[in-house]
């Protein structure tokens, strides 16, 4: 599969349980287990890199600032032994020693944060850094070493920017401390205090609550607006990605069958899976009776069928789906429609008028 | 809801996950116990180890009782009868004669060592048998029946406490101090270390019966009108097999090491019975001068342990429904990616 | 919240009171079992060649005429004002000997913890990093050998075969070269009181072998339990979490996996201190250490009641105070529990 993600757009992902969204979401900064997990073939072109060429152990220098990411459930993603403070102290620090060349590592993209509109936080009187004599504090402020201090702040300053409105007090909290919407703040706030270029947001919004489900999407779409970064935004539900991602990827099986903008794909999807999906989202406002929905599961990523993977549930299903290789992800003539958007049926012009 | 996992979909897959037949699952069953035990060669290793052990065993001790009832003498399969001082030139080295030597009594070692093991054996399954009965039992009382309020709840108080004093002696001193004022003997070691043993299983079992006692099966069952006895017996007790099916397979082992510990210290059997930690007392100050006496004791040991932990590893993973998963997800994860 | 250091206080004072119907119960199970099972030990203790008037006389200090509960009230009598009773060889009072050498044994068992720390837990975090590869399969090994050696053997190993080669011999690992006062009753701390190097080194040279003895088994515990552990942690999110901040794979298996591994690790603290504690009964004797579990061994064989259920409290005390140290620093690790 083959997915560009520019600058500062947002790339929505979408699909069922077990179509391998996580797994793509996963793969970029290389985090599944090596082994069992190997990438047989393909590029992951980061900033001019190949990620899969470089050895492990530069792995940790992408990540952080270069690839930040955001994980699905926020109970398990905060480490449950440390206050929340000193874990987003941890990132800020990791990205200001970068900043200095102190640490090896992508150095962060600073102009793609504006803090410029935000009211900058009063010095704190709660910051106590370890004692330090004087001689030794000031060669280190010479070599540019970032001060705990200067450290605090910034923290603060993030905490700030997901609308906590008490962060001297939330810092010194423990994870389990913390309700399940604010914990995924803090996943938040932790994820952009490293400025990445790339955001990898898993499924950020699906192991909550409905009521902040909306509050934290509300507050990712404002984030989006000050902190111009480029984002994978991974979600099984349209509902979400609709509101979040300019354009949109649609996954069946490991593979991206439909990809484009998304109000096109939503206006006139291409095929006849991303078609499915869209009718089988219930209206608001009328009874409809019986959903439609599409027969059969999603096929095991070991035992593909022969073929179009979809064959096996595609009301438009013929022999050639069956026989011949699965149909690339190819660009759409261009019509009424949109400059890129592209779909990996043989026949995309019969999906409007699917049954 | 804004979920758009297709409806009818998901109802097919809940659908299609209907029990297989149970012949079927017992070979799905097999085959994956087989699966596991070709991932993992260090528990195959483990299995055949102990049925090596356990079979060698059976034959020292069967084949001169059987012999005796057939042919009228007892034929042995030891090289040379164990322990018969001034048999042979003493502290000889490896020879085909001597397999692994002779000791400075003129005994021949290999004789010794292989004559110690159904004596180590033996007490190894009896004591951490008859400390899983107790202990067993003991510790489903004091899980299951701990109502705050009710008599029995006063019942599983005492049991815990009792064996909270237990568990604070070291087990090797209060062996130990039992042992010597029983009087040195076979019987009497056993049953010192019977009394230091069972308290283990009894936080083990209780333990477990706990955790079982609040999983959603046992509380739907409850709820569903289900006797107190019908869930004792199908789902706290059938659960319960399994972790202390692998405990008491590494526990084997752990017993066998106490037992000739209390030996060689020279409380336990008798001097005259071959047994490891006797051995080991006779022969430890020749290390130096003749390595094979010591080195053949250490090595029975270390291979009779080492055998029950990796059989007990490995039925951990083969029993524990968790990582038996994982094992399975990942035998399938790597297949699947030479596949493609 | 609800955790301050004002909990931790009560935490500690509510374990101490605690520990005194243990005590009672360790005490009185002690004596019973060996009052009981040798009801006149005057004979014993006499010799064979002693005239009935001495034995006569031993009867009465002793009190083994009365009936046991009332011998049992002399003898708490006695444990509570200090008198803990002589031993019958030398009529030393039993509580002093005890004193000066228990710290003896505290060192070796405190040289041993600090072995088992620092060299089982970083094996364990290395088996499990690589786990399924070479370095796992080292590692497992090495743990299930400290596991198949019973402490004896490894005792035997390292004095008769490695002592030698440290100007040892005969496996007297007591005596150093430079005699310095005794003050604490730890040959290496006392050596360093009293400035002196050689004696400091020599010391540390006599204490290593005895305490990799004694910590062998123990390391393979505290390695086994690491390893599962950081293999149940490791796929955690907030360890992804971690290596998406960028941190290297350093800091993320040892600041912040290994650091929740240790919660579950910790526990296993106080279960080595009985199995160390049981330990050093074996190994004193067999390194002629002069602590307490050199003395607990002769009490035990010498039906010296006074000194064996002396050395009893001591263990008892010692398991009982590592559980707790292993319950705080449970506390301490993990933020979610409260001190109870």
């Amino acid at each position: 599969m083959s997915l560009d993600l520019l600058p500062g757009r947002v790339v929505g992902i979408v699909g069922e349980t077990g179509c391998g969204k996580s797994t793509l979401g996963h793969s970029i900064p290389r985090l599944l287990p090596e082994p069992p997990a190997k990438v047989k073939a393909g590029k992951i072109i980061f900033q001019g890199t190949d990620l899969l060429r470089l050895p492990k152990w530069r792995m940790p220098g992408i990540r952080g600032t270069g690839i930040g990411m955001i994980f699905q459930e926020p109970i398990n993603s905060l480490n449950p032994a440390f206050r929340v403070g000193d874990q987003i102290a941890e990132s800020v620090r990791i990205r200001k020693l970068r900043e200095r060349g102190l640490m090896p590592g992508i150095k962060p993209e600073v102009k793609g944060f504006d803090y410029s509109k935000r009211e900058l936080p009063k010095a704190s009187d709660v910051v106590t850094g370890p004692f330090i004599p004087p001689n030794v504090s000031q060669t280190l402020k010479a070599r540019g070493v970032p001060m705990t201090k200067e450290i605090h702040q910034e923290v603060l300053d993030f905490l700030r920017l997901v609308r906590i409105n008490d962060p001297e007090r939330i810092v010194s909290l423990f994870p389990h401390e913390l309700s399940g919407g604010m914990r995924q703040r803090i996943m938040i706030a932790m994820a952009l205090s490293g400025k990445p270029a790339l955001l990898i947001a898993d499924e950020p919004t699906s192991a909550l609550d409905v009521t902040i489900q909306a509050q934290v999407l509300t507050l990712m779409k404002e984030l989006m607006e000050e902190v111009r970064t480029s984002i994978l935004f991974i979600s099984h539900d349209l509902g979400v990605i609709a509101e979040m991602a300019d354009e949109l990827g649609v996954m069946y099986a490991g593979h991206l069958v439909e990809f484009g903008p998304v109000a096109e794909i939503f206006g006139s999807p291409r095929h006849p899976y991303t078609k499915a999906l869209l009718r089988s989202i219930p209206n608001k406002y009328k009874d409809e009776g019986v959903l439609p929905s599409l027969s059969g599961s999603v096929p095991n990523l070991s035992h593909l069928p022969e073929g179009c993977t979809f064959h096996p549930r595609c009301p438009l299903a013929r022999d050639v789906c069956k026989h011949k290789p699965e149909p690339p992800l190819a660009i759409l003539p261009p019509g009424p429609q949109a400059l890129l958007h592209k779909s990996a049926c043989y026949f995309p012009e019969e999906v409007p008028s699917m049954p | 809801m804004s979920t758009p996992t297709l409806p009818a979909s998901k109802a097919v897959r809940a659908g299609s996950t209907t029990p297989a037949r149970p012949r079927g699952a017992f070979r799905a069953n097999v085959r994956l116990i087989l699966r596991i035990l070709a991932a993992n060669p260090l528990t195959l290793v483990g299995f055949i180890l102990v049925v090596i052990v356990s079979v060698t065993a059976f034959l020292i001790v069967a084949v001169p009782a059987v012999s005796t009832l057939l042919i009228g003498r007892a034929v042995s399969i030891l090289p040379y009868p164990a322990l018969d001082t001034a048999a042979f030139p003493a502290n000889q080295a490896p020879s085909f004669a001597h397999l692994l030597g002779t000791d400075q009594a003129g005994t021949d070692v290999l004789s010794n060592v292989m004559a110690a093991l159904p004596t180590d054996l033996g007490i190894g399954f009896s004591v951490a048998g008859v400390s899983l009965i107790i202990g067993g039992l003991l510790g489903l009382v004091a899980g299951f029946w701990d109502t705050p309020g009710t008599l029995s709840s006063v019942a599983s108080i005492g049991i815990l406490r009792i064996t909270d004093i237990f568990l604070s002696f070291p087990t090797l001193v209060l062996a130990l101090a039992i042992t010597a004022a029983w009087g040195r003997g076979e019987v009497q070691s056993e049953l010192a270390v019977i009394v230091t043993w069972w308290p283990f299983y009894v936080r083990l079992t209780r333990g477990e019966v706990l955790s079982i006692k609040v999983q959603p099966y046992v509380i739907a069952a409850r709820a569903a009108g289900v006797s107190e006895t019908t869930i004792l017996f199908r789902h706290v007790v059938r659960n319960l097999l399994e972790p202390l099916a692998v405990y008491f397979s590494l526990d084997v082992g752990t017993v066998i090491v106490t037992y000739s510990t209390i030996s060689y210290v020279g409380v336990g059997v008798p001097p005259s019975v071959p047994e490891w930690g006797n051995l080991m007392y006779q022969y430890q100050d020749l290390l130096l001068t003749q390595p094979w006496t010591v080195l053949s004791v250490t090595a029975a040991i270390f291979i009779t342990v080492l055998a029950f932990s990796l059989l007990g590893d490995g039925l951990r993973d083969i029993l524990d429904p968790r990582s038996r998963r994982i094992m399975a997800t990942t035998t399938v994860a790597s297949h699947s990616g030479e596949g493609t | 919240m609800g955790r301050s250091w004002s909990d931790l206080v009560v935490f500690i004072l509510k374990r101490l009171v605690q520990l005194i119907p243990v005590l009672l119960g360790v005490i009185i199970i002690t004596f019973f079992f060996t009052h009981i099972a040798v009801s006149n030990p005057c004979a014993i203790w006499s010799g064979p060649k002693a005239s009935p008037s001495t034995i006569e006389a031993c009867i009465r200090n002793n009190h083994f005429n009365d009936p046991l509960p009332v011998q049992f009230y002399y003898y708490i009598e006695g444990l509570l004002s200090g008198n803990w009773g002589v031993d019958p060889l030398f009529h030393l009072p039993v509580l002093p000997y005890l004193l000066t050498t228990f710290p003896e044994t505290l060192e070796l068992v405190l040289t041993a913890t600090v072995m088992m720390i620092f060299v089982g837990i970083p094996l364990g975090v290395v088996a499990a990093a690589s786990n399924g590869r070479i370095a796992d399969h080292l590692v497992r090994i090495f743990y299930l050998s400290g596991w198949a050696t019973p402490t004896y053997i490894a005792g035997v190993i390292l004095a008769i075969g490695l002592g030698p080669l440290l100007g040892v011999t005969g496996g007297d690992f007591s005596t150093t070269s430079a005699p310095v006062p005794q003050i604490t009753h730890m040959s290496v701390l006392d050596a360093i009181i009293a400035l002196n190097p050689s004696a400091t080194g020599d010391a540390i040279v006599h204490l290593l072998l005895p305490a990799l003895a004694l910590a062998f088994l123990n390391m393979g515990i505290a390695t086994r339990m690491t390893r599962s552990s950081m293999l149940e942690i490791l796929p955690l999110d907030f360890v992804k979490t971690a290596k998406m901040k960028g941190l290297g794979d350093f800091w993320v298996l040892y600041k912040h996996a290994l650091r929740n591994a240790l919660i579950t690790t910790t526990t296993v603290l106080g279960v080595t201190a009985g199995t160390m504690v049981s330990g050093t009964v074996v190994i004193e004797s067999i390194f002629k250490w002069p602590g307490i579990g050199l003395y607990a061994y002769d009490a035990i064989t010498g039906y010296d009641f006074a000194g064996t259920i002396g050395v009893v409290i001591f263990f008892a005390i010692v398991v009982v105070v590592a559980n707790m140290i292993s319950d705080i620093l449970y506390g301490i690790l993990d933020p979610r529990v409260a001190w109870r």
